[in-house]
């Protein structure tokens, strides 16, 4: 891209080379001398009043150094959420009853796993077996007897188990219908999934003499998790470092505290020994916290011209037995319904609510696949029923540039219509559509349907959860090459890389010349962490200002080295020199041997802050959605090209178009792998993947009956970069995330090419065969083919 | 009862005592501190501890280390020489088939052998070969387009960088 050397394009991945020999270290690949492993005995119960706990036997065990109980860590609470609204509900441990199957009651550190698992079967536990409640709507069903917590206190409704409510409306619902010429109401549902992140969760603690906790986490940002291990463990935030490893893979399953990273850490302190943890993949599936199901309730006015003029949505979560993160996704809810289309008279309600099934967290698009496969289905469904074509039916209402959003936020350069025209282009959308009549879709005699589908969908970056906003320092070397410290973290985004590219810009370096220090609390900087799909955004420009920083003061002693002025300087090739005279110049090692030896020992260093909406002191109210969400909005088109084997009831997604206003893609090459890592997450969802739970036991709990997407599974992915932003080096820019929102209009053009390909529309995830054969009997049988 | 065992890792010759339960995958990894084989799931189901015996892709976490006794094995550590990576390895780097990298290790073990065995793969041939590798991240798309360009550098894959791709 113009005169850009590094920033814009598809430099190869910094980590690659260490990921691919296996010299990259992970949390699980931590080991110290004279470490003990430690083990978590959990709840087999989904509800039950624990009476009695006796370790005894297993404290006396050769090799067993030290067992915890919910004795040691009563009255500690924590949670996803700890506002004086939604205060911290969990335990470290449970003491008096326990709520999910797999909940922690104890935690032991021994000598080996043999010793261990021994131990964890010798803690003895009494149990009385309370009643359970596991489906959302018997659990908020006003005479339902199992009281898990009590009610919200500021939600006054006749419901039970009412972990948290989301309510916002605007312009006047009740007029707002009486203007449409039609008014449709659907019923959306989704269903349980997990991350299915590589490596298993992991921590290992090294409490040493000095005072000093060391720790190493398989984490999705280290300075939210000191944070709210310093406030339970009950140290100063400064005593306790969390060192760089890589991540394994996280989609959004590894944010919060989890009760085994307290309990390692208790446990080295009470040993005076590292202590290491890995939970089995079946405790993964069992105990740990999955995705989000989500009920939809749409109703929509829209007149005959296709303009939307009343929607009213009520959203139901099931959050499990804790609030986890079920009290956020019905704030998020609430945003991924109103971003992307302009809606004058609104009215949402977003209820969350407990039940005996294990806490929930985010999963990559956190809501937003739930709610774009809801809203994009009921569009199609509305298009159809006023005869409008669905792309002009889109136009209409969608957002144009500039616009401002119902809560105050811009949209600024919204490439949204642009992405529509484009998807529909590139993918002959129009002509492409089954347009003979629908009856005709079942009767021929070709088993194979193929579809065509489309959705729409948006997604915000950056918004305000501590620490908030990123710092970053750069420094120069004797070389004149820089250190980069950040405390982002490469979880396979490819954050080291991109961050990189921004320092390589400012200062004219190659990749080679940047080390980078990253995601270690001691040493670098505190970052925003990468799950709220703004670390590139965030984080880059805080690297970006840290450079420019640098730069500035190469320039500076430059100049006098030079005897010139810092406006006719240029840098390249490590070295400074004057614009009309390329002979005068002078080398970035020259300049920082100048600067240590000149200007008073100053070495050449410089920091760089960044927060969005640095006017808006707090993250939005989650309970009224008042207040600003960011600044950085993405929008994306996702076109879905499907056949579907109408006697097997098998779909395969053939081909996913995927046009994205990135803002400016960074690199691109990682740009289109976080395309395709999303469209495979979202053909999982779609056909593949549910985690299936009877009475809050999961059922399927491994990887050979929980089945995410093989290489025999992997589609077609094209991607279609629509830049609305540009990058100039000096100053701040814009990306837009690419890390979430895309695995959710697919789900969408999913739904809506079945429908395409055999008429048959799906108000549920997964896509079955079982439930696709189920409807197309259902079809013919309704049209008399049978 | 313990039993001595000699494992021959990327040509070198390792004496170990364990018990019969222990696993190859354990024996490489907390025996030997060979940590860039990879433990996803333990039961045999993701393909991140494949490792090579002789030229034949097998999952560590589901073989006894006793029953390797004498045999060749090569880890990922095995496929690069000081700085210099393998072509399978720098045909990853080059079509960004990395992301979190906990599966690559075993992916490009799997891909190794099969370009061994077979030096012009097809897609399917390909996907046939990684059928039991579990990818998160990449959707595979570029784990094909590595395995491609690893059997024949001259398709589409931009080669300008190659000279960075090094340890």
């Amino acid at each position: 891209m113009n005169g850009l050397k590094l920033v814009g394009k598809s430099v190869l991945r910094k980590d690659g080379p260490d990921k691919t020999t296996g010299k990259a270290r992970y949390t699980v690949d931590v080991d110290l001398p004279g470490m003990l492993v430690c083990g978590i005995k959990r709840s087999p119960h989904p509800h039950a009043r624990i009476l009695r706990i006796d370790t005894s036997k297993a404290q006396k065990l050769p090799g067993v150094k030290a067992v915890i109980t919910g004795i040691d860590t009563k009255g500690i609470k924590h949670g996803f959420v700890e506002t004086p609204r939604y205060l911290p509900d969990q335990s470290i441990l449970a003491y008096d009853v326990v709520k999910h199957v797999g909940e922690e009651i104890a935690a032991v550190a021994a000598i080996n796993h043999e010793v261990l698992a021994q131990a964890l079967k010798m803690i003895d536990i009494e149990y009385e077996i309370l009643p359970a409640v596991f489906d959302v709507e018997d659990a908020m069903n006003p005479d339902c007897q199992v009281h898990i917590h009590p009610n919200h206190p500021r939600v006054k409704e006749n419901y039970c188990n009412i972990a948290g409510k989301t309510q916002t409306q605007w312009g006047d619902i009740d007029a707002g219908f009486k203007e449409a010429d039609l008014i449709h109401s659907d019923r959306f549902e989704s269903h349980l999934r997990t991350h299915g992140y590589m490596e298993p969760q992991t921590a290992v603690a090294d409490y040493r003499g000095d005072g000093t906790l060391h720790m190493w986490i398989s984490s999705m940002g280290h300075f939210n998790k000191r944070k709210k291990l310093a406030r339970t463990l009950k140290m100063p935030d400064a005593s306790i470092r969390i060192h760089k490893a890589y991540v394994g893979g996280a989609f959004g399953g590894k944010i919060d505290l989890f009760s085994h990273e307290y309990c390692v850490a208790a446990l080295s302190i009470k040993t005076g020994r590292p202590v290491k943890y890995v939970a089995s993949r079946e405790e993964i599936f069992i105990a740990y916290r999955h995705g989000q199901p989500l009920i939809s309730e749409i109703k929509t006015g829209v007149k005959k011209d296709g303009t939307i003029v009343a929607q009213q949505l009520r959203m139901i979560n099931n959050a499990g037995a804790y609030k986890g993160s079920g009290v956020v996704i019905i704030f998020l809810a609430w945003g991924f319904t109103m971003i992307p289309y302009r809606v004058e008279n609104f009215k949402y309600e977003g209820y969350s609510i407990f039940t005996n099934n294990p806490t929930r967290a985010p999963l990559r698009g956190h809501g937003a696949p739930q709610v774009r496969f809801a809203i994009e289905s009921h569009m199609d469904i509305i298009a159809e029923k006023l005869q409008l074509d669905p792309i002009e039916f889109r136009l209409k209402n969608a957002r144009v540039p500039h616009e401002e959003l119902p809560n105050k936020d811009n949209v600024h350069n919204c490439g949204l219509i642009e992405c529509i025209k484009e998807a529909a282009f590139k993918t002959d959308y129009t002509n492409r559509r089954n347009l003979r009549p629908k009856t005709d879709r079942l009767d021929d005699s070709n088993p194979i349907k193929q579809g065509i589908g489309l959705g729409v969908s948006a997604y915000f970056g950056g918004s305000l959860i501590y620490p908030n906003g990123s710092s970053a320092i750069v420094k120069m070397t004797d070389e004149g090459s820089v250190d980069l410290l950040t405390g982002a973290i490469e979880l396979g985004q490819g954050s080291e890389t991109v961050l990189c590219q921004i320092v390589g810009e400012e200062l004219q370096l190659e990749m080679d010349d940047i080390r980078i220090i990253s995601s270690d609390t001691a040493t670098t900087p505190p970052d925003i962490g990468a799950w709220i799909s703004g670390m590139t955004y965030v984080t880059g420009n805080a690297v970006r200002e840290a450079a420019a920083g640098v730069r500035k003061k190469i320039l500076q002693v430059a100049a006098e080295q030079l005897n010139e002025k810092t406006e006719n300087l240029k840098l390249a090739n490590k070295s400074v020199w004057v614009a009309d005279n390329p002979e005068k110049r002078v080398t970035y090692q020259d300049i920082f041997q100048a600067s240590i030896t000149r200007q008073k020992g100053d070495t050449i260093i410089a920091d760089g802050h960044w927060r969005t909406m640095r006017d808006e002191p707090f993250h939005p109210s989650l309970a009224s959605t008042k207040g600003r969400w960011t600044e950085n909005y993405a929008f994306s088109v996702q076109v879905a090209e499907i056949a579907v084997d109408t006697e097997t009831g098998e779909i395969k997604l053939l081909k996913a178009t995927t046009v994205h206003d990135c803002g400016f893609p960074i690199n691109p090459q990682l740009v289109q792998g976080q395309i395709d890592g999303q469209v495979s997450l979202a053909l999982g969802h779609a056909f593949m993947e549910d985690v299936m739970m009877k009475k809050g036991y999961t059922l399927n709990p491994s990887w050979l009956d929980y089945r995410m997407p093989l290489i025999h599974n992997v589609a077609d992915s094209k991607g279609v970069d629509v830049i609305t932003e540009n990058y100039q080096t000096g100053h701040s820019f814009r990306t837009k995330e690419v890390g979430e929102g895309l695995v959710s209009a697919i789900l969408a053009a999913i739904a809506n090419a079945i429908y395409d390909a055999t008429g048959l529309r799906l108000y549920s995830t997964p896509f079955s065969p079982e439930k696709v054969l189920k409807g197309l009997k259902q079809l013919k049988k309704n049209r008399g083919l049978l | 009862m313990k039993q001595a065992i000699e494992l021959i890792i990327n040509g070198e010759t390792y004496d170990l005592i364990v018990t019969p339960n222990v696993t190859l995958q354990e024996a490489i990894r907390e025996h030997l501190g060979l940590k860039g084989t990879k433990a996803g799931c333990e039961m045999g189901t993701c393909g991140a501890c494949t490792v090579l015996l002789g030229d034949k892709p097998i999952l560590s976490c589901i073989t006894l280390a006793v029953e390797c006794q004498g045999l060749e094995i090569t880890t990922i550590e095995g496929l690069s020489e000081g700085p210099t990576l393998s072509n399978m390895q720098k045909a990853f780097v080059r079509a960004g088939a990395v992301q979190c990298g906990f599966c690559t290790p075993g992916v490009i073990l799997s891909s190794t052998a099969l370009l061994k065995k077979n030096p012009q793969p097809n897609v399917n041939e390909i996907k046939k070969a990684l059928e039991g590798n579990l990818c998160r991240c990449t959707g595979y798309n570029s784990i094909i387009e590595a395995v491609l360009d690893a059997a024949d550098p001259s398709g589409h894959l931009d080669h300008q960088q190659d000279q960075e791709i090094k340890l």
